[in-house]
C-alpha cells in the first residue's frame, strides 16, 4: 500500500479546484504526489509549474517542514501522514 | 432584458448588472477573486469566457454558461516547452465565425476550433520571420488586438505592442505587417517593417476595411483594410491614450486621451472621454459628470466598452478602481457606487 499524504493549498487556488484547500493521495515520492494531484484536478499543474515543469518562480513547496529547493533532489520517499504544503513566496513587500 | 458588465480588476472580476434603463446597478462580490481578470468575451452560443492571470500562479482561460459555474479549460493556450517562452496573460479573446482566437503575452496568437476546448499556436505569425525584432512595450510583449472580417472570416489583423499591425487574408497561413504611414516607434537593423506601437484596434461593423487605430503616436484610421492609414487627430488634445471603442449601430467611437507617454494622465486633472460620430474626422471631448479637476487616473487598454443598446451606453474604468457610465451616448455620465482594485478590462454583454 502507498503512503497517504495530505497536499495543502493556498486559498487563492481554491477557484481553480472548487474551493477544496487539501487533497489525499496515496505516493511513493513527491513527484509521484504531485502527479496524482494533477491526475485528480489537472488544472492545477499550469498555476505550480512553468513552462520547463519546474516550480514557477514565486511558489514555494514544503515536504513537512522541509522546502523542496533546499533539497538535493525531489525524488524523496514519503511516509504515511506526511503533509505537502504548497505556498506562495514572500516576494517583495 | 439586462445589461451586464464584467469589470476586470488587477484582484478579480466584478460583475455588475442593471435592466436595460441603466439606472440602479447591482455589483457581485468578486469572480476570482486574488487574480487579474485580463480580457473576457462571450461566444455565438452564449458561452462566458474568462482570462485570469497571477503574478505568481500564471495565467489560465476560464467558461461558464451561467456567469456562475465556471471551469477552467485544461488546453487552453500555452506555448510549447521547447520555445523557451512564458505565457504570461491572455490579452484578448475573438470567440466569433467559428475559429476562435486569443491574443497573449509573450506575444503570439493562439486559435480554438472546437468551441475553446483546445487551443494551439497560429505558428505563420508566432514564428514570424520579423519575430527576431519584435520588442516589448511597456506593457510587455502583447498580442492585444484582434480583428476579423465578419464577411471573410480568412481575414484577420493582429496588433501586437510594439511591433505593430499584420493581416491575414487566407486563414492564417501568411501574415504580412501593415503599418504604412505610421510613425515607428523602434526601428530594427533587419526588419524594417515592424518596431510600431499599436495600442488598439476597432472596425468598421459592415466594412472591414474601414480600421482605427490607436497607436501611441496617434490617432489613424485605415479606408483599406490596413495597406494605408492616416491621422484622425481633428479635436484631440493629445495623441497618447490606449482604449478605443465603437457604438457599432450609429458607429460612434470613444477614445480616452492621455496627456503624453511620459506622463500618461489625464491632463490637467481633467478626465475626459472622446468622442467622434463622423468616422474620426472629428472629436469633442465629453465632461459631463466626469471629474474636471485633480483627477489623475489613467485607462488602460481594455477598459472602455460599449452596450450597444438604444441610446449607446459607454463603460470606462480607471487605474484608480473607479468606473464611469454612460446611457445617453456620452452627453452624460454617472460613477458606479465602488472602487475597485485597479481596472485592467471592461466587457458589456447587454442581453444576458
Amino acid at each position: 500500500m502507498m503512503p497517504s499524504v495530505t497536499i495543502e493549498l493556498p486559498s487563492v487556488l481554491a477557484p481553480v479546484v472548487n474551493g477544496e484547500r487539501s487533497f489525499t493521495v496515496n505516493a511513493e515520492t513527491l513527484p509521484g504526489a504531485l502527479a496524482a494531484l494533477f491526475e485528480i484536478q489537472p488544472g492545477l499543474k499550469v498555476h505550480l509549474f512553468d513552462e520547463t515543469e519546474s516550480f514557477r518562480e514565486h511558489v514555494l513547496c514544503f515536504h513537512n517542514q522541509t522546502n523542496t529547493r533546499w533539497m538535493d533532489s525531489m525524488d524523496v520517499p514519503l511516509q504515511d501522514g506526511d503533509t505537502i504544503t504548497i505556498l506562495q513566496a514572500v516576494s517583495g513587500g | 432584458m439586462t445589461v451586464t458588465a464584467m469589470l476586470g480588476t488587477a484582484k478579480g472580476g466584478f460583475i455588475v448588472r442593471s435592466n436595460t434603463d441603466r439606472s440602479a446597478w447591482t455589483i457581485d462580490e468578486p469572480l476570482f477573486k486574488g487574480w487579474k481578470v485580463t480580457t473576457s468575451a462571450r461566444d455565438d452560443k452564449g458561452r462566458y469566457f474568462v482570462a485570469t492571470a497571477s503574478d505568481v500562479y500564471g495565467p489560465a482561460l476560464h467558461v461558464s454558461d451561467d456567469l456562475k459555474q465556471w471551469k477552467q479549460i485544461e488546453k487552453g493556450p500555452s506555448w510549447p516547452k521547447r520555445r523557451d517562452r512564458k505565457l504570461n496573460q491572455i490579452w484578448t479573446l475573438h470567440l466569433r465565425s467559428g475559429r476562435y482566437y486569443a491574443g497573449v503575452d509573450e506575444a503570439g496568437l493562439f486559435m480554438s476550433d472546437d468551441g475553446g476546448e483546445t487551443w494551439s499556436p497560429v505558428d505563420a505569425l508566432n514564428e514570424h520571420a520579423t519575430r527576431s525584432a519584435w520588442a516589448p512595450g511597456a506593457g510587455g510583449l502583447c498580442a492585444h488586438a484582434l480583428l476579423v472580417d465578419p464577411s471573410n472570416p480568412d481575414r484577420v489583423w493582429c496588433g501586437i505592442s510594439a511591433v505593430g499591425v499584420f493581416r491575414t487574408e487566407d486563414g492564417g497561413r501568411t501574415w504580412h505587417p501593415k503599418n504604412q504611414g505610421i510613425p515607428q516607434v523602434l526601428e530594427d537593423k533587419d526588419h524594417k517593417d515592424v518596431g510600431y506601437c499599436v495600442h488598439g484596434l476597432i472596425a468598421d461593423p459592415e466594412d472591414a476595411n474601414t480600421i482605427y487605430r490607436r497607436e501611441h503616436n496617434g490617432m489613424f484610421r485605415s479606408r483599406d483594410g490596413g495597406d494605408h492609414w492616416e491621422r484622425i487627430e481633428n479635436g484631440l488634445p493629445n495623441w497618447f491614450g490606449f482604449p478605443i471603442a465603437m457604438d457599432r449601430r450609429t458607429r460612434t467611437i470613444f477614445v480616452h486621451p492621455m496627456e503624453s507617454d511620459e506622463y500618461r494622465m489625464p491632463a490637467d486633472g481633467k478626465f475626459r472621454v472622446y468622442r467622434s460620430r463622423d468616422g474620426g474626422d472629428s472629436w469633442e471631448p465629453l465632461t459631463n459628470g466626469l471629474p474636471q479637476q485633480h483627477a489623475y487616473m489613467g485607462v488602460l487598454r481594455g477598459a472602455l466598452d460599449c452596450d450597444q443598446l438604444d441610446p449607446c451606453g459607454v463603460y470606462i474604468g480607471t487605474t484608480a478602481g473607479t468606473v464611469y457610465i454612460s446611457t445617453d451616448a456620452g452627453d452624460s455620465w454617472t460613477q458606479l457606487p465602488c472602487t475597485l482594485p485597479r481596472v485592467l478590462s471592461v466587457t458589456v454583454f447587454n442581453d444576458a
